[in-house]
């Protein structure tokens, strides 16, 4: 029963999704037509073929990227939200305030500060410069999410570890982690979509000369004159297969239970 | 300060932790976030600062020179006529946006808590409209929204209402953009709010359950107190985001028509990159963060709250 | 925070902002000729990307010389160019649409064309006036385009209707074409430079000057593409559109006529059940000569080293030499800057004919206001709007704009 209604939810909410395939199925333009096709009948698989043979390297790019910046945004930031969260800090507070108002800043400041710095680095057109420059968006996000997740984690579970003469290190690998296992996965999950999404520091910091990720790539079909919408719809169903694949993944590590056996009531 | 050798804690059974080994340790675990901090956020928002007090043109960026004029792009930006119209805008679409975002997302989390056929997966789904890049999204949004041919309105000629001028109407067209923007934003709503509900024990349900209490009382008084730390970053930061909302609104309505869907975002772009007076565009930016500033303070000292309870 | 740290912190952001600062341009005096050139474009599309390689191709096996080609989407063209500009790393080559190259020329990051033994004889002299900046020329298109009235044989048949050459008759066509769910007419009236280039022809045919937007003859103008959108006969949606769309909607058979530039005849081949004539855009009274805003993008060469400028002019007289500049107007549908080129061009290709005719009498945008054009585009932008949605009579509207612009 339940799954019926999630099911119309899900349709009703995915409609422009829907819209998307069925424009990467028709010729471009087609859907403006007075009598919109609401279901591609003798479309064309044009789109998919350019796309196909054009965007390959790109997915594997964007790919590439957006899980290196997953494992930055978690390696900086996994620790810093334990800190904040458990650990009594006295420039915590302040440290969440910079980490909340930094986000703040507009996308093309840090974008053209960014280039200027890498640019002198020689880290245009490389993978780490990229995502660097990503994780600029996922670490913050990241900490202060882990930070809600890991203030709920339960003293007892702490405590109960550092009584057995476990040191921070200890208690943060064994201890934390698993417990906000939850938390990780989302702020990865996060991490991977930013990344996967970005389009300004990506087009910023590259020059086509090496490599593209998908979402610079997608602009091979719109021009300064003329907008291949079927190319373009057929990219962004492309590109978001291998992000749907992962995202399904991921959701399935996510374990019930925070604190099923740990502490003893 | 003294740079002895970090002392090893020494567990003691009262459960107060030593100072100073803790400071350390804490600082240990903070300096990889902190240094990226500085290092990577510093340089920009000095340099925007800056730059919001100098009269920065294009010439300024190849040669380096640009007068200083202290506050005279505050003044100009907020005496500017647009200010207020933009101010507006961005106040409407940043509330409409989250109110809805937000319901929406709790409703839905509410709804996949619990295993039942296909939820994972179903679950995962919604994910997608974040998936796409925004020039995508946009696009389809546009269309649909096409007063003559788009869906929506063939949906509403079906229904026997009239056809609404989406995008081309100055009425219409900040709901048209908070409507897309609430659609894309929901996946972001809906996984923190998720996996905030299941971080609540199970065991305090039953427990409710068995006490006599219905389903709205249930999370009244046990989900809703206990996921009020993930709200609260979920609405900051959804807060922080919406604010900087900016692909949405161009590749929708390019902020227009007649600066309808103009915001304080979209109106800094402009200033910097259509007037070319990039001064003004980042004081506008400036004015911005000091909104955020406001509002962050607010949700710290809330914050502290749940984190002092949290501690006891 | 301890003193340490907060010294090791003010440390490292000092070396940090020591590392931001550009490290100023080679200086290699006596260096051999350079045999790469980076180029810069925005090309993107498909179909632009493809003629564009051809050309360059084209060039580098004439002159010998390698050209490293980067493209980027039109938006992000400007951005590009100032990062560049900050860092100095400007490319060897740049390729940008003809308004912007006043603002860039005016931060000294341009070269003069002169210096490669590149003149401006024989070319339009519009377009040798977008591309001069105080009296020195430093950039030349290779092919420049308008806009002009596209219209659909079969619909204009059906109704009866001849294609429009004044006002009045665009008005009456436009009206009759309105009718079983389509429109007669279609153009662009987004608030930004787009908007205001699909005005221009308007404006400028009427008598309006850009030093003046509160003139009798601008309000006048727009007060006509005004009702066209009243009265039904162009959609609501028209303040939504850009021309990507306009043609979209044309191709969709929503609308009969539409204004758009030379770059779609391509597009419009290709369909094969699309009948289409091309005419000048209808002047306000008989007789008149349409005046159309230039289109095109110049070339130019920033300032990079010594070896390297001169191998991008190379390039650049290569691209402006006629059978180049020929190859490309005819893959990219759009017309020689030069002439003489043009008029065999328009001879040979009769569809191009009505473009061709129209480029004689076009003009620059910034050849008066120079570097104060973007401004002032903008503010007629947003009166077109304030006018076409209602929000204020058109003379209301262009009072605010030339207060806006004038600011």
């Amino acid at each position: 029963m339940k799954t019926a209604a999630g099911v119309v939810i899900v349709a009703v909410l995915l409609f422009p999704l829907y819209w998307m395939v069925n424009a990467s199925l028709q010729p471009s333009g087609a859907l403006l037509r007075p009598d919109p096709a609401f279901f591609p009948v003798g479309g064309t698989l044009d789109g998919y073929r350019k796309a196909l043979a054009t965007q390959g390297p790109n997915l594997v790019s964007s790919v590439v990227v957006a899980l290196g910046t997953v494992l930055v945004s978690l390696v900086v930031a996994a620790p810093a939200s334990y800190a904040l969260a458990q650990l009594k800090v006295r420039g915590g507070p302040v440290l969440v305030f910079v980490l909340l108002i930094v986000q703040m800043i507009p996308g093309i400041v840090m974008a053209n500060a960014l280039y200027t710095v890498f640019s002198n680095l020689g880290l245009i057109d490389n993978y780490l410069g990229l995502v660097l420059a990503d994780s600029t968006a996922t670490i913050p996000f990241a900490v202060l999410l882990l930070r809600a997740f890991m203030i709920s984690v339960p003293k007892e579970l702490t405590e109960a570890s550092r009584v057995d003469g476990a040191g921070y290190w200890r208690t943060f690998f064994s201890i934390i982690l698993p417990v906000s296992r939850n938390a990780l996965v989302t702020a990865g999950l996060f991490a991977f979509l930013f990344a996967w999404a970005d389009f300004l520091f990506a087009v910023t910091l590259t020059t086509g000369q090496s490599f593209e990720p998908i979402t610079v790539g997608i602009y091979r079909f719109v021009g300064n004159q003329s907008a291949d919408w079927n190319g373009i719809m057929a990219t962004a169903v492309l590109a978001a297969i291998p992000a749907a694949v992962l995202l399904v993944v991921a959701q399935r590590y996510v374990v019930a239970g925070l604190t099923s056996g740990a502490v003893k009531d | 300060m003294t740079l002895a050798a970090p002392v090893l804690p020494v567990p003691r059974r009262t459960g107060r932790r030593p100072r100073c080994g803790t400071r350390f340790a804490a600082w240990a675990f903070l300096l990889p976030a902190v240094a990226y901090v500085v290092v990577f956020f510093g340089y920009p928002l000095a340099a925007n600062v800056v730059m919001s007090t100098q009269d920065y043109t294009v010439k300024s960026f190849y040669t380096g020179e640009a007068p200083f004029v202290g506050l005279a792009n505050y003044a100009a930006v907020l005496t500017d006529p647009l200010f207020s119209t933009a101010a507006l805008n961005t106040v409407l679409f940043t509330a409409g946006s989250l109110v809805f975002q937000f319901v929406i997302g709790l409703a839905l989390a509410v709804f996949f808590t619990g295993r039942f056929l296909g939820s994972a997966l179903l679950r995962s789904l919604l994910l997608l409209p974040w998936l796409l890049p925004l020039v995508v999204s946009g696009a389809v949004w546009r269309w649909m929204f096409d007063q003559d041919h788009g869906v929506l309105n063939a949906a509403l000629r079906l229904a026997g209402l009239g056809a609404v001028p989406w995008l081309s109407s100055t009425g219409w067209a900040l709901p048209a953009v908070i409507l897309t923007n609430i659609w894309i934003g929901i996946p972001f709503n809906l996984v923190i709010l998720h996996g905030g509900l299941r971080a609540i024990p199970a065991s305090l349900h039953e427990a409710a359950a068995l006490d006599g209490a219905g389903a709205w009382q249930r999370f009244r008084y046990v989900t809703w107190p206990l996921l009020r730390p993930v709200s609260g970053i979920v609405l900051m930061l959804g807060l922080v985001y919406t604010i900087k909302v900016f692909d949405v609104i161009m590749v929708v309505t390019g902020g227009g028509p007649a600066n309808a869907t103009q915001t304080l975002t979209t109106w800094s772009y402009r200033l910097s990159f259509q007037d070319f007076t990039f001064g003004r565009g980042a004081a506008v930016g400036n004015v911005l963060i000091l909104v955020a500033t406001g509002f962050g303070l607010l949700y710290l000292r809330s914050a502290k709250a749940t984190l002092a309870e949290a501690a006891t | 925070m301890s003193v340490a740290r907060r010294a090791l912190f003010l440390a490292a952001s000092a070396a940090l902002l020591a590392a931001c600062s550009p490290s100023p341009a080679p200086q290699t005096p006596d260096a051999p000729a350079a045999t790469s050139v980076t180029e810069l474009d925005y090309y993107a599309d498909e179909q632009g990307s493809a003629a564009w390689q051809k050309i360059l191709d084209a060039c580098a096996a004439q002159t010998g010389i390698k050209i490293e080609r980067q493209t980027v989407p039109t938006a992000q063209m400007l951005p590009k160019i100032l990062q560049g500009a900050s860092s100095k790393t400007l490319p060897g080559l740049l390729f940008t649409d003809n308004p912007t190259l006043q603002q860039v020329a005016a931060t000294g990051a341009l070269t003069p064309l002169s210096d490669y033994g590149i003149s401006a004889d024989g070319y339009y002299p519009s377009i040798v006036k977008a591309g001069t900046y105080q009296g020195k020329i430093y950039g030349v298109a290779p092919g420049v385009n308008g806009l002009a009235l596209i219209y659909n044989k079969d619909l204009l048949t059906a109704a009866g209707v001849q294609p429009p050459s004044t006002w009045d008759d665009l008005k009456a066509a436009a009206a009759k074409l309105t009718k079983d769910g389509k429109y007669g007419l279609a153009f662009s009236a987004i608030p930004s430079e787009e908007g205001t280039w699909q005005f221009l022809p308007f404006f400028w045919s009427n008598g309006a000057e850009l030093s003046q937007l509160d003139s009798p003859q601008s309000t006048q103008a727009l007060r006509y593409v005004t009702d066209l959108v009243t009265s039904g006969s162009a959609s609501k949606s028209v303040v939504t559109w850009n021309q990507n769309d306009v043609a979209d909607q044309f191709v969709a058979g929503n609308a009969a006529m539409m204004i758009n530039g030379s770059w779609n005849l391509a597009r419009l081949d290709e369909q094969a059940s699309l009948h289409y004539g091309v005419v000048p855009i209808p002047v306000p009274k008989a007789g008149a000569k349409p005046v159309v805003a230039l289109g095109g993008e110049v070339g130019a060469v920033p300032v990079t080293s010594g070896p390297t400028q001169q191998a991008a002019g190379k390039v650049l007289s290569c691209v402006l030499a006629e059978p180049i500049m020929l190859q490309w107007s005819k893959a990219h549908a759009y017309i020689p800057s030069k002439t003489a080129v043009a008029a065999r061009f328009g001879a040979e290709q009769p569809a191009m004919q009505a473009f061709v005719d129209e480029v004689g009498s076009a003009r620059s945008r910034t050849a008066e206001l120079g570097e104060k054009y973007p401004k002032v585009s903008q503010a007629l932008a947003d009166a077109i709007q304030a006018s076409l949605t209602g929000k204020q009579p058109a003379d209301q509207a262009l009072k605010t704009a030339q207060q806006a612009a004038g600011s």
